[in-house]
């Protein structure tokens, strides 16, 4: 099949909004090379889902996104609108968090009983937008871990060696970890 | 067979033949300088006569496929020959694949460790490698092998004395002779308790296998009949694959044959990376696992190795302008248990991600290896700096940090927009092993591969995940026959096999449900005994971070239930067919259990009587997406087809509102659910609080080092490794030095 096979917006909104069907998806699935310019019409898919206008450079999550802010910041945004920042700082640092540490606790979202992890070795983390209430991200990790910074994307290099589309405002700065920054300044 | 030998080159070994040693060291000068596999830029066989180089390979291709099909049926033990544990594969004179069956793709990435081992000690120089010699393998150190119940044959194929191929053979033992009865020794503290440990070793000639080798499993093994199947079954494969492959060279010539097994790889590396290139998002991914070992209190025996350890697996993926590099540097340090890796098996792990994702559409090879760059740090758990570490529950940690690579593909894919290709990935298989002696003395040992052998599968980012169709390990997931356990464990028969309500990770989309089996001990005769390699364990489930808001799926757990009074049930026709089941029972009082145990963590060898049960549970998945995003009917349908069977939870987890109409049939309320779902998300903002407060708080316990002993000990190992260091002293402000000391 050609690599300019387009999949249509349509089937695309299927699968963000997880309506299609499962002959369609499985169609999709079979395809011998994936069809070159889903990327952008993904994006346009979900520019017309999302209820403001920065422009979507990068999808992180199901509600989570990287968006170019008027005043050239790029900044993880959740879908309510609610910006956690440069975007190269861990977004996770901005949110509401809620810790399951007791086996108590524990057993409200792990069933049944013999399943649920165990206290001392483990504790879940939740982690919320602040505005909206949407759980972006869960952890069950070992109690004291650092906090997971779970994809910090190389944007201009995707934009301009995986897409051919490099983006006007490239720089080197742009795939450096910031989120040390945050908790030094936690430290103060 | 007897056609076959009387074909085989006898090879003498010419003066100025080069050795296997010189031929490696040639094949990594080339690659190494050129960037392209043995320094092919050019595929230029396949640009002037693709036709005939095509047919070239299918005639490799097929001979690999045929051994899988046929020498099932020559000679197999039931885990070979029905849940097709199995591979055969074609390699280069250094290892390199050149195509493999269907079954363990992913051991393709082995063949080299062993061939390099041989090519380093100089095998060939001083013993001599001839045409139709059988090589045993299965050690990880010098074999690459992921543990040693995996056993592998190799097969020399020469021409004029020059190895110009090997074929290859893997099935998974049904026993290997470890102090604990099965195929994955737990409990083993070094590597001489794995069991039938071979590095490779010559134990046949001329395509049969010497009389010899024939005791070693009837005196090493305690499924001798069993494993002397499997090992006719792969030597009949790989005599397949032997005489296809002198065939193909009498047909396309060797110089034709020589040129294109290089072609053929270095085509498929520059797809696999085309195809990373084409569907992934260049950048930083992280990801985490956990796994207890508990073995304090239960390694008496061997004092230094009678503590708890809880194994931190840490592993960074990068795209990259050669592919992808997946860095495990911050995982723990080796350790008396058996759960360290080597890595080759390592490899053989994260490659399960890796093929399936990028090799689908060109031939399988050596080139995935070549897109796949890896740091395994000396002294850490996937490359020890001690020879005699146990390997032989390697799997059962190491299928995390494939979940974490191949976790970051699917991530990826849904940052491209191949939304179809996302879903979340899991590893929580489960199996038992043991041993045991009939009323009339015999001896038997066994593995029962069935949550091996399908799981379910992780949620899509667009439909949920579902139960059983999935193991990452083989592309034909099947949990095999009750039937044929049966008859392989005499005194064991099923009470149940069921897919396990509520038992799977939450979110918009839940995780396949996991499974669970009610295993019924009857007449056990002398003795029976069995134990957990526990793949997965629910203390700690088998991936740290959900997807997307959801939560990771739950471990593997296991219950003996021993002293019932279960003759009583079954004179009333109601014996529990699952973990949940035989819980409520017993709760209820119907069940009546002297001693009943759960199992978080590795359970010891259970002795099991007349009417005790052994009951498993494994194989779930994790969720994609907030619980509270899910189709509120979704969840009615799951409580009426007994999907979840626990209303409460689900409504608080989903917060869904439903009442039973008088059919007995959930019914949707949808104003009620609206309100619902408002409430709860106004609750997790009450309940929560700032990270940064939680920040301070944290840090200051961190600073105390006020974790139990395991985690303290975890994080001194990891955090001797620099780049885990940065960040954890980073992220919690510490100086450099933080643990350094104690």
């Amino acid at each position: 099949m050609s690599e300019e096979f387009e999949v249509s917006k349509e089937l695309i909104k299927q699968l963000v909004d997880g309506t299609i069907d499962d002959d369609n998806a499985e169609r999709l699935l079979k395809l011998p090379r994936k069809d070159k310019n889903r990327f952008f019409n993904y994006i346009e898919v979900l520019q017309e889902k999302v209820s403001w206008n920065d422009k979507i450079l990068l999808r992180l999550g199901d509600k989570l996104y990287v968006v170019a802010k008027p005043g050239g910041a790029r900044e993880t945004q959740c879908e309510c609108g609610y910006s956690f920042g440069d975007y190269r700082t861990n977004w996770k640092l901005g949110c509401k968090i809620r810790t399951r540490k007791t086996l108590e606790e524990m057993s409200r979202v792990y069933t049944p009983a013999p399943a649920v992890p165990e206290p001392g070795w483990q504790e879940i983390r939740e982690f919320f937008c602040p505005n909206c209430g949407t759980q972006h991200a869960v952890e069950v990790v070992a109690p004291g871990y650092p906090i997971v910074f779970e994809m910090l994307p190389d944007i201009d290099t995707f934009y301009r060696d995986y897409l051919d589309s490099p983006l006007d405002d490239e720089s080197k700065d742009w795939y450096q970890d910031q989120s040390q920054k945050k908790t030094a300044s936690w430290a103060q | 067979m007897a056609t076959i030998a009387k074909d085989i080159k006898h090879t003498a070994g010419g003066e100025n033949k080069r050795t296997l040693l010189d031929m490696i060291n040639t094949r990594d000068e080339l690659t190494s300088q050129s960037g392209h596999y043995y320094g092919v830029t050019e595929l230029s066989l396949r640009d002037s006569d693709p036709i005939k180089y095509e047919r070239f390979y299918s005639k490799i291709h097929a001979s690999v496929l045929a051994a899988r099909e046929s020498a099932r049926y020559v000679a197999a033990s039931p885990g070979s020959r029905e849940m097709g544990e199995v591979l055969w594969g074609l390699a280069t004179p250094e290892g390199d694949t050149l195509a493999v069956s269907a079954g363990f793709l992913s051991h393709t990435a082995i063949f080299p460790v062993a061939v390099r081992y041989m090519a380093k000690n100089q095998y060939d120089v001083n013993d001599g490698i001839e045409d139709g010699d059988v090589y045993a393998v299965s050690d990880g150190l010098t074999g690459g092998v992921p543990h040693p119940g995996d056993f592998y044959s190799f097969v020399p194929i020469c021409i004029e004395g020059e190895v110009i191929a090997w074929a290859i053979g893997i099935n998974h033992l049904m026993e290997n002779g470890a102090p604990v009865a099965g195929s994955w020794a737990t409990f083993s503290v070094d590597t001489f308790m794995d069991g039938l440990v071979c590095p490779p070793m010559r134990t046949g000639r001329k395509l049969k296998q010497e009389s010899w080798w024939k005791a070693i499993w009837e005196r090493r093994t305690r499924a001798a009949t069993m494993n002397i199947l499997d090992d006719k079954m792969r030597l009949a494969g790989c005599a397949m694959i032997h005489e296809t492959t002198h065939k193909l060279i009498e047909e396309f010539g060797l110089d034709y044959y020589k040129r294109a097994i290089r072609e053929v790889i270095e085509e498929s590396r520059g797809m696999v990376v085309d195809n990373m290139k084409s569907t992934m998002v260049p950048g930083t991914y992280n990801g985490c696992a956990f796994r207890l070992v508990k073995y304090k209190g239960l390694q008496n025996v061997w004092a230094h190795a009678d503590k708890n350890t809880l194994i931190h697996v840490r592993g960074s993926v990068e795209p990259n302008e050669k592919g992808i590099k997946i860095d495990a540097e911050g995982s723990s340090k080796w350790g008396y248990h058996s759960y360290n890796a080597t890595p080759g098996g390592t490899d053989c792990a994260i490659f399960l991600g890796m093929i399936n994702s990028f090799s689908h559409n060109t031939k399988v090879t050596a080139g995935i290896e070549l897109a796949v760059q890896r740091n395994y740090p000396r002294g850490s758990i996937y490359n020890p700096d001690n020879e005699f570490t146990s390997n032989s529950n390697l799997w059962a940690q190491t299928v995390a940090l494939n979940s974490i690579g191949f976790g970051a593909v699917s991530r990826g894919m849904f940052s491209r927009g191949y939304l179809e290709e996302a879903f979340t990935i899991d590893g929580n298989w489960g199996a038992f092993q043991g041993q045991g002696t009939t009323e009339d003395g015999s001896a038997y040992g066994f593995t029962n591969f069935e949550w091996l052998g399908g799981t379910g599968r992780g949620a899509w980012c667009y439909k949920d995940g579902e139960p059983l169709v999935w193991a990452a390990w083989s592309q034909m997931a099947t949990i095999g026959d009750a039937e044929e356990f049966e008859s392989t464990i005499p005194a064991l028969f099923y009470l149940g096999r069921k897919l396990l309500p509520g038992f799977f990770g939450y979110g918009r989309f839940r995780g396949g449900p996991g499974n669970s089996a009610v295993h019924w001990c009857v007449e056990p005769g002398k003795h029976l005994a069995l134990s957990r390699p526990n793949g997965g364990l629910s203390c700690t489930p088998s991936v740290g971070l959900g997807v997307s808001g959801a939560y990771p799926g739950p471990g593997s757990f296991m219950i003996s239930a021993r002293g019932t009074n279960l003759d009583e049930l079954i004179a009333k026709g109601e014996t529990p067919r699952d973990a949940r089941e035989l819980l409520e029972q017993h709760e209820s009082g119907k069940l009546k259990i002297d001693n009943l145990e759960i199992w978080k963590t590795d359970c010891p060898e259970l002795s099991l009587q007349n009417n005790d049960l052994f009951v498993d549970a494994a194989g779930s998945s994790g969720g994609w997406g907030d619980p509270l995003d899910r189709e509120p009917q979704l969840v009615v349908n799951d409580l009426n087809q007994g999907v979840s069977t626990e209303y409460q939870f689900l409504s608080d987890m989903h917060g869904v509102v439903a009442e039973k109409n008088e059919l007995g049939t959930w019914e949707l309320d949808e104003k009620a659910t609206m309100k619902k779902r408002a409430d709860l998300r106004q609750l997790r903002l009450n309940e929560s609080q700032p990270v940064a407060e939680w920040w301070k708080t944290e840090r200051q316990m961190v600073q105390k080092t006020g974790f139990n002993e395991e985690v303290k000990e975890m994080y001194q190992q990891s955090l001797s490794f620099d780049k885990f260091r940065d960040e954890f002293c980073s992220f919690w402000q510490l100086n450099e030095d933080y643990m350094s000391e104690e």
